[in-house]
């Protein structure tokens, strides 16, 4: 069964936030809301010091927090993993966004082009569905890869079926050592981080 | 919906190729073009800068129309007054003007041009500014020298020097090779665009180690193995003590001995007075029998303007030999006390270069085998420019020469000529020089022909031979001089004056220049200013007409690619790509090319103008395809003609594609072989060598130019005449700075941090300071929202995030937010970027502050090339 994912890889990702900016522009969000970021972190003290950056957003998690909170039933998780908000069931109660530890749910304005609703990202879904549709391989070709991805100027940033052994993705997480955020939340993220080769 | 394949070429690190969408005639959406991913050493992609490109074409406060000042008065706080004019009306104005200025001289009373003209930097304007060099070249002589940040501010002691030695202008690790890379401020992250992320990514994930060596832990630090906290202008030290450890404590067969001999000029006997021993014959340098030796022969010594110095039997000592002794009190203890890292740090990166350097082992590139070193040094800014620059690009250069790093395979490669010729084509500017080295343009010191009359107001042909005399040596000399010399020109230079005409484009000098409330003052003084506008900003501010072109998304022109050019755009192909109106301008915003040709014919000068376009000022020669002379062409015409003739080149004369088949593809191009990015084999098969390390050139052009300084009275540039040194000692670089300041009336305990500057990827050249979509996406990198400063230094000094500071100088001071870091020196602060905006729309509103209106623009700081540095010693307390 399909399980999209996205590998960030921790190496390559130089925090540019050219990710961000293609997300904002493909999802036309309002001002201040980014499905996609990347964090700036250091970690250490001078001259000890660690400064990594780290892409972040939803997690499309295997159990999402999000979705058990969920009054409507807006929220809910597709077969293939992608976590989706049915905007019309959204009441835009925000308790998604209070319950999500990823803090990847945005409550949006009543003038926004989606309005009174939480959002966040959608792993590009829509270009995947109709990408696959037209026989695309979503996470190779660009029409069926979710616009942050396509946009990495690092290839720091994968897409793809962690389902399917054969995928880009299941080989990066075969040949790497990587982590999932928050993992002890038992949330199952499906956003994975390379951070060095496998043994 | 449809999509449109263009280009984005806001920076240097440009050109990205991309598609805008188009949906009912608005342009919504960037997108790599991803067609590309094979051409483009980036895969194609586009940083993210580009996507800012449909908010800049809908930004509300575009200029739409022509407006003309109405408020004669100019003056910072004096409201220019704009109001909107018809296109007829600016151009009859623009046109009365020239019309005046020719009938009373193209150059003035000093023998200046009346016009001038600048742009911003890197030359990256002329991507968007169509045919408007076909008008200037029809004009005459123009004065391109009013600096705006180039020059002064950019990696100007690479450009020089690295051009002199490898055809360097700009230098790069040969990325997809390099294993060990010590970066000394460079900021590649930041700075190299899409390719260098790209590449160092891989080379990261292939097990490159690069060793950053800066004082804040820049993106580039972040994404390295290790972070070398140097104390700031101190790199030459630094690299040095590399130096040392390699020529005093490596064994000697570490080097590559074979390259050093037979590939630089490091057996050339030097005699008594410094000067090469030639043999009387032929004048040639005299080629001692090994690397480090003394040998005495029957020969001569001559010295500046040709000086018979010495003859006879003379005793010379190798070059190399001269070094060694040279660098010998440059141990890592010494370098300790002055950079602040410890000795057996320094001595092990030194011997993890060596190591990595693989001498002996060679490679196979397309068939040839090449000498294969990967290790390399590279330089950022401040680093590569003002005092201390010349130092540590020798020291770099050197570092790879004495591994045989030097334009070969893994190591550095010189990637863009632009004071040698052809520009584009980088192996064909080698040519032999005298001594059996590559020729360089130096502009003449000899007492024939050295020049006391500039053909421009910042004298670079009579100050900085270095910088040669071709269409950027103007942007390329002491460009602050055009702005400090207005009001006191120094002894022996025509009185500095104001040009009659100024054009603008793409430039903020207001902003980007050094001193900049000092720029304002002058820039207040000049009596007719024609901006190119996009919005309001703080330098047309001081215009007299504001002229909307055609915006980035809006207009034509097709341009070159691929090949070599900047630091980390070296190709496997070669070609051109358009860049087309994915909708149509906005307001009455027009077309670069058309505003040149309207300006063309109102001022007489059609058929010059056409003739220039006919000769390839529009990169590209039309030959066949040249246009009538006789007539103006719409835009379509002039770019259809070019688009033919780049057809018909990069097919071999097979094609000539017109305007319509480059709009429906975007781009073409041919393979750009690999070996011409490495200049060692060209040197080879020419029988020339590297200068390096002995600089037998330099002493005797600063001794020359010396002289000729002083038989006109010139005795103001003696500071800066020390740097012609054939072996560079250490200075005391720093303590130009802290001089600096106590000539400004400070006392160094008072002022304890060294304030610098580093680049932000997503403002890089400052084109799109004004788009609330980069300022949200930027602020998620630490520093775009305040000063950074050590953590524990502010605990110290019970600062807290967020607080409001006060950063200054004697003279003048600016207020930050405090964003604080572990990642810095204590002793350090740093202003990302170059902000300070109070006129232009959006980024006025930032609060963030800029260092440029704290470093004072002086000749003091000012080196032998004409450049300076981002840095200033600075105080730092709590805002009131």
């Amino acid at each position: 069964m399909t399980t999209w994912a996205m590998v960030a890889d921790l190496r390559r990702c130089v925090g540019c936030q050219t990710c961000t900016a293609a997300c904002k522009q493909t999802n036309d969000t309002p001002v201040g809301v980014q499905w996609r970021r990347v964090l700036d972190m250091e970690v250490g003290e001078y001259p000890d010091v660690r400064r990594a950056f780290v892409p972040v957003g939803c997690m499309h998690c295997d159990d999402p927090p999000c979705m058990h909170v969920c009054p409507s039933t807006a929220t809910r998780k597709r077969a293939d993993g992608i976590v989706t908000i049915d905007y019309d069931l959204c009441i835009g109660c925000a308790y998604c966004a209070v319950a999500c530890p990823y803090q990847a749910r945005y409550k949006s304005s009543e003038d926004a082009k989606r309005p009174d609703v939480a959002t966040k990202c959608t792993f590009c879904v829509e270009r995947i569905d109709a990408g696959l549709a037209k026989g695309l391989t979503a996470g190779v070709d660009p029409e069926a890869t979710p616009a942050c991805v396509n946009s990495c100027i690092a290839q720091a940033l994968h897409f793809g079926d962690v389902a399917d052994t054969t995928s880009n993705v299941s080989a990066l997480l075969a040949e790497n050592q990587h982590f999932r955020m928050h993992e002890e939340l038992g949330t199952g993220p499906r956003f994975y981080y390379l951070w060095d080769k496998a043994p | 919906m449809k999509k449109v394949a263009t280009y984005c070429y806001q920076c240097v690190a440009g050109p990205d190729l991309l598609t805008v969408k188009v949906a009912d005639g608005v342009a919504t959406e960037v997108e790599p073009n991803f067609s590309a991913a094979d051409v483009h050493p980036g895969g194609g992609k586009v940083c993210v800068k580009a996507y800012g490109l449909v908010q800049k074409t809908y930004h509300p406060d575009r200029v739409l129309r022509p407006m003309k000042r109405t408020n004669p008065k100019k003056g910072h706080g004096e409201d220019p007054r704009f109001v909107p004019i018809s296109w007829d009306e600016a151009l009859d104005t623009v046109a009365a003007k020239l019309a005046d200025v020719r009938a009373r001289g193209l150059v003035d009373e000093s023998g200046y041009p009346r016009v001038a003209a600048s742009f911003g930097g890197g030359g990256t304007p002329q991507s968007y500014m169509g045919s408007f060099p076909a008008f200037l070249s029809a004009w005459g002589p123009v004065d391109m020298g009013f600096g705006s940040g180039q020059g002064v501010k950019c990696y100007h002691s690479e450009h020089l020097y690295g051009e002199l030695w490898h055809r360097g202008f700009t230098v790069s690790p040969d990325t997809p090779l390099t294993n060990y890379l010590i970066s000394c401020g460079a900021n590649v992250e930041a700075s190299g665009g899409v390719a260098g992320v790209w590449r160092h990514a891989n080379a990261r994930e292939r097990g490159m180690k690069r060793v950053q060596v800066e004082p804040h832990l820049s993106v580039t630090g972040a994404c390295s193995a290790e972070w070398v906290p140097i104390k700031p202008k101190t790199d030459a030290a630094f690299l040095y003590a590399l130096l040392h450890v390699m020529l005093h404590e490596a064994p000697r067969e570490k080097l590559d001995l074979e390259f050093l001999y037979r590939h630089t000029s490091s057996p050339y006997l030097v005699g008594a007075n410094g000067f090469y021993l030639r043999e009387p014959a032929t004048g040639q340098p005299i080629v001692a029998a090994a690397l480090e030796a003394k040998e005495t022969h029957v020969s001569l010594e001559t010295g500046a303007d040709g000086e018979l110095l010495a003859e006879g039997s003379l005793e010379g000592e190798t070059a190399f030999a001269k070094l060694v002794a040279h660098m010998k009190p440059y141990s890592p203890e010494w370098a300790e006390r002055i950079c602040d890292v410890p000795a057996a740090r320094v001595r092990r990166i030194a011997n993890e270069y060596l190591d990595a350097a693989c001498v002996g082992q060679t490679i196979e590139i397309e068939g040839k085998t090449l000498p294969y070193r990967p290790v390399a040094v590279s330089l950022g800014k401040t680093v590569t420019n003002g005092w201390g620059g010349y130092e540590c690009c020798w020291a770099r250069t050197l570092l790879a020469a004495l591994v045989g790093a030097l334009e070969t395979p893994g190591g550095i490669l010189g990637t863009t000529v632009r004071l040698n010729s052809p520009l584009s084509q980088r192996q064909r500017s080698v040519r032999s020089g005298p001594d059996g080295l590559m020729g360089h343009p130096f502009n003449p010191t000899d007492k024939a022909h050295w020049s006391a009359q500039p053909n421009i107001r910042n004298a670079y042909r009579s100050m900085v031979p270095l910088v040669g005399d071709n269409a950027w040596s103007q942007a390329l000399g002491p460009t602050h001089f055009s702005w400090m010399f207005l009001d006191q020109t120094p002894p022996g230079l025509p009185r500095v004056t104001l040009p009659d005409v100024w054009f603008l484009y793409r430039t903020n000098p207001a902003i980007s220049f050094w001193d900049t409330q000092a720029i304002e003052e002058r820039m207040a003084r000049f009596p007719f200013v024609v901006a190119f506008a996009f919005t309001r900003d703080e330098t047309n501010h001081f215009a007299d007409l504001l002229l909307p072109d055609a915006t980035d998304l809006e207009s034509l022109q097709l341009i070159r690619i691929g090949g070599s050019k900047f630091i980390e755009q070296f190709w496997d192909r070669e070609g051109f790509a358009l860049r087309q109106p994915a909708i149509a301008p906005r307001g009455e915003a027009r077309d670069f090319t058309d505003i040149a040709t309207a300006l063309a014919q109102r001022t007489g000068l059609l058929e010059p103008y056409n003739a220039a376009i006919n000769r390839g000022t529009l990169g590209v020669r039309l030959g066949d395809f040249a246009l009538d002379t006789a007539r103006a062409h719409p835009a379509e015409e002039i770019w259809d003609a070019a688009c033919k003739a780049a057809s018909f080149e990069l097919s071999e004369g097979k094609e000539a594609n017109g305007l319509a088949w480059w709009k429906e593809h975007g781009l073409a191009t041919r393979p750009f072989p690999r070996t011409a990015w490495y200049l060692f084999p060209t040197l080879a098969v020419k029988g020339l060598r590297f200068e390096m390390p002995y600089q037998e050139r330099l002493l005797r052009v600063g001794t020359e130019l010396g002289r000729r300084l002083h038989e006109h009275g010139m005795t103001w540039w003696d500071k800066q005449l020390a740097e012609y040194q054939a072996l560079p000692a250490y200075k005391d670089f720093p303590g130009e700075w802290e001089q600096a300041l106590v000539a400004m009336g400070g006392a160094l305990q008072d002022y304890p941090f060294w304030l610098l500057t580093s680049r932000s990827m997503q403002y890089a050249w400052g084109g799109n300071v004004g788009m609330q979509f980069i300022k949200e996406v930027a602020d998620n990198v630490a520093g775009h929202s305040g000063v950074i400063l050590n953590a524990g230094r502010a605990k110290e000094l019970r600062i807290e995030e967020g607080d409001w500071l006060e950063i200054a100088t004697p003279k003048r001071s600016v207020r930050a937010r405090a964003v604080l870091r572990q990642g810095i020196r204590p002793d350090t602060l740093l202003l990302l970027g170059q902000f300070g905006h109070w006129e232009t729309p959006v980024a006025k509103d930032f609060g963030m502050p800029s260092m440029n209106s704290l470093v004072p623009m002086s000749l003091e700081l000012t080196d032998a090339t004409g450049s300076a540095a981002d840095i200033a010693r600075v105080s730092l307390r709590k805002a009131a």
